[in-house]
């Protein structure tokens, strides 16, 4: 018995434990010039920062899983909503709380198409998404007319708001702003998901859509609410990487949808429905932006470091797997 | 006794550390149908899942005696098809046929007969099973999709296609759990003349009367152990259930109707058309009643109960809850004017399987709780007093619903739907697939909701159940009432003749 509790324990621990070897790996192998520079305050900021915005993705996206869906659009909201927010601020001169609300609203809005498409019409959320994917990714390219905007602060015109810089700066020189954002995030959805009637409705509507219904639950309200907060975290993700990258590109975030989903798979997310944690989540987004880094630091050829990636997902996935005697 | 064709003995099997099988026996013998009894998680389906190759025993021998030399042999079965192959099939509770392909595919699925360039021969593979499909008398053409056939028909292709492999054990769990009486009559005289043919079945059953009709020997099992082996002449129902349970039946005595105010109807039912060619029913239920709807499959309860529920659409139909009236457009609704439903598919639609018990329990009390953050106390409290109230045996409310029993995994639906504290409860074959234990536990808490102010429609296809629970009866036939009888007056016959549509028997 006791064994078997051991077992289950190791199971649910597994993807920590993962972590750790590679956090223990790569403090190891990283020593260069008698200097550890994976073990370094800023190269672990680093990490952070660069697991941020997949992170945020990656929330909603774990909400979308546990429901028993996918949201493929998020990649092209990323572009569409960091072209839309630089083109607001810089080409019709919004200020910094009315480009944030207007990016929110624009994710908003495509979370709303979505979840309309599923849940009134009836149709798989992962044609839907494609659809849209397409739809998000042709809007930001029309709107930018195919090319970045670029982001210079200032007063004035065709400037944007400093405020926006704050996206990209770091506290005290060392602690990135977006993983400060990412982990508040993650926090509050954390506290959602296990502790509010909400999250509670989630895992049942994954786990037994018409059980769900038949308990009284309005699975079509919810879902059509989890699509848009799971749009909205995305364009939070995309407000980050246009500060980051000081600009607003249509082109920006693809395969960003795929990364969110790893990162969910990782953390043990069951893309059946029903089963998932942002903690998990968490630990898979870390897992991702640590290999990364790690991969990046050796030098690693970077075609190279992407075959890693997938072969660490088809493992992690095996190992999570619930196997049948 | 003619000759056994399997015997297995010293089986024991282990379902993550828990003991489902403990050095069982049992030998079966050609050319009887051998019924095999004991309470849900007494072990039987898995040793006949064990016996056809769906499990691996930890423990045990089998033998099967070999076709040309007639000599007992040890064999270790190691698949499905290995069993399938040797002549061992079973027919499942949950029918396994492919809805996307036609019967004859479904028959001969993974050997197809193959003509020029491997490709398949529909001409043959149609003809032979149409041969199959006579065994079982069953008139249809072999290339009609399995999805249009009814839930009798088909488990008579399940039949057709264990009898295809030349079986010579066919195990049935449950079969009649979900056929039409009709269909019932039907399957008897397959399993008779299959009997007659020379074949072993084995006959997994909860209803008695079955077991008494059709079996030769009865083996029993309790708690993952081997009790007896009986010849079924020699038996009565009283010493089954002995041997089952451990103990004697206690008796829900049936308290008869003083408690009922007749005088206040707490919910009333007019003019829902149930099918389109049926007429419109109307009915009432008085507070503290258990009003028992009783009808062959197909006669429309459970769509009574869904569009009562807001389920479907309720058309014409008008639903008055205590004199006034309301408007029930989802179940939501129906919920909020004080009704629960505890559906027939229990892990269909009552149960979300993958989840805890507790927050299985929580799911219909959600909408009412005030605050949207939820209090652990506060729900802890709600779970603890009907886990006790109900007595329902769980190892931790964290567990999963899905290891619990039939008769707990039951008792928890039942919980789900008290703790938003409805005044209705309809209940849709409360007791299907459980067993005879907690059988008599549900009829007990029914009696105490009742008393203690609740009103039941139970919807049952067990006549002796009916008869025992009810206080009053409904029989549906087709979508229409044929008969509504007080508890005096519901007698077998009585009802029968209703169930039948009225018709003089």
């Amino acid at each position: 018995m006791k064994t078997d509790q051991t077992k289950v324990l190791i199971k649910k621990m597994q993807s920590v434990i993962a972590l750790i070897l590679i956090f223990i790996v790569a403090s190891v192998i990283c020593v260069q010039d008698g200097k550890n520079v994976f073990l370094d305050a800023r190269n672990l900021m680093n990490v952070l920062r660069a697991v941020s915005e997949n992170g945020i993705i990656a929330i909603g996206m774990t909400m979308i899983l546990i429901l028993g869906d996918i949201d493929l659009s998020v990649g092209s909201v990323v572009g569409l909503v960091s072209t839309g927010c630089a083109a607001l601020m810089v080409w019709n001169g919004l200020g910094f709380i009315p480009a944030v609300l207007a990016s929110l609203l624009i994710g908003a809005a495509f979370g709303f198409f979505n979840g309309i498409c599923i849940t009134k019409l009836k149709l798989q959320a992962f044609i839907v998404t494609l659809a849209s994917m397409n739809i998000a990714r042709g809007l930001a390219r029309f709107w930018a007319n195919g090319v970045g905007i670029p982001l210079t602060y200032g007063k004035g015109e065709g400037l944007a708001p400093p405020q926006f810089e704050v996206l990209q700066m770091r506290i005290n020189g060392l602690i990135p702003v977006p993983a400060i954002i990412f982990l508040i995030l993650l926090l509050i959805f954390h506290f959602i998901m296990t502790r509010t009637r909400f999250g509670r409705q989630l895992y049942a509507i994954g786990g037994n859509r018409q059980a769900s219904y038949l308990a009284g639950i309005n699975v079509d309200r919810i879902k059509l609410f989890t699509f848009m907060l799971c749009s909205m975290l995305a364009s939070v993700a995309a407000m980050i990487h246009a500060a980051q990258i000081s600009q607003g590109g249509p082109n920006e975030g693809s395969g960003y949808e795929l990364n969110a989903v790893a990162a969910c798979a990782i953390g043990g997310t069951s893309l059946a429905g029903g089963k998932g944690t942002m903690l998990g989540t968490l630990i898979g987004a870390l897992i991702l932006g640590m290999l990364d880094n790690v991969l990046g630091l050796k030098g690693v050829n970077s075609n190279l470091q992407l075959m890693v990636k997938g072969f660490l997902i088809i493992i992690a996935v095996f190992m999570q797997a619930e196997r049948k005697e | 006794m003619s000759e056994v064709v399997v015997k297995m003995e010293g089986i024991s099997k282990s379902f993550a550390g828990i003991k489902a099988l403990d050095h069982v026996q049992i030998e079966l013998c050609k050319g009887e149908v051998h019924a095999l009894m004991g309470e849900n998680g007494a072990g039987k389906s898995t040793l006949m899942k064990i016996m056809t190759g769906v499990y691996t025993k930890d423990e045990g021998f089998m033998y099967l005696r070999d076709e040309i030399n007639g000599e007992m042999r040890q064999i270790e079965i190691k698949s499905p098809l290995m069993a399938q192959k040797l002549g061992l099939s079973m027919v499942f509770q949950e029918l396994n046929l492919l809805e996307n392909m036609n019967i004859g595919e479904n028959i001969f699925i993974g050997r197809e007969p193959v003509g020029t360039a491997t490709m398949i021969d529909k001409k043959v593979l149609n003809e032979k099973a149409k041969k199959e499909l006579e065994k079982v008398k069953l008139d249809i053409n072999p290339s009609t999709s399995v999805s249009s056939l009814s839930c009798g028909q088909k488990q008579c292709v399940e039949i057709a296609k264990a009898l295809s492999f030349d079986a010579r054990v066919v195990v049935f769990d449950e079969p009649t759990a979900s056929l039409s009486e009709t269909e019932s009559r039907t399957l008897f005289e397959i399993i008779r003349e299959l009997r007659n043919k020379g074949v072993c079945i084995v006959y997994i059953s909860h209803r008695m009367e079955e077991v008494f009709e059709l079996s030769d020997r009865i083996t029993v099992f309790r708690n993952g152990t081997y009790i007896d082996t009986v010849e079924t002449s020699k038996v009565s129902e009283a010493d089954l259930i002995k041997m089952m349970i451990g103990r004697d039946l206690e008796e829900g005595k049936k308290k008869g109707s003083a408690y009922i105010n007749k005088q206040k109807t707490v919910l009333s039912v007019r003019n829902v058309t149930i099918f389109p060619n049926s007429s419109p029913i109307s009915f009432e239920l008085h507070e503290k009643e258990i009003l028992g709807f009783f009808g062959l499959v197909g006669a429309g309860r459970t769509e009574l109960s869904r569009a009562i529920f807001g389920i479907d659409p309720i058309g014409e139909g008008e639903i008055y809850i205590q004199g006034s009236k309301v408007h029930i457009n989802c179940p939501r609704d129906a919920m909020d004017v004080g009704i629960g439903l505890v559906p027939e598919d229990r892990k269909g639609l009552g149960l979300i399987l993958g989840m805890s018990i507790k927050d299985n329990m929580l799911l219909s009390k959600l909408g009412q709780l005030k605050s949207r953050i939820l209090n652990k106390k506060v729900l802890k409290e709600i779970t603890g007093t009907y886990i006790d109230d109900l007595g329902i045996v769980l190892r931790d409310e964290n567990q999963e619903v899905k290891e619990l029993s039939g008769g707990n995994q039951q008792k928890v639906v039942i919980a789900k739907w008290l703790a938003m504290t409805p005044d209705i409860l309809i209940l849709d074959e409360p007791t299907r697939g459980i067993d005879v234990g907690a059988k008599s536990e549900i009829y007990t808490l029914m009696r105490k909701l009742t008393e203690a102010g609740k009103s039941i429609i139970m919807i049952s296809s067990e006549m002796a159940e009916i008869q025992k629970v009810s206080d009053r009866v409904i029989v549906m036939h087709e979508g229409n009432i044929t008969g509504e009888l007080s508890i005096e007056e519901a007698t077998k016959n009585s009802i029968m003749q209703a169930a039948f549509g009225g018709i003089k028997a």
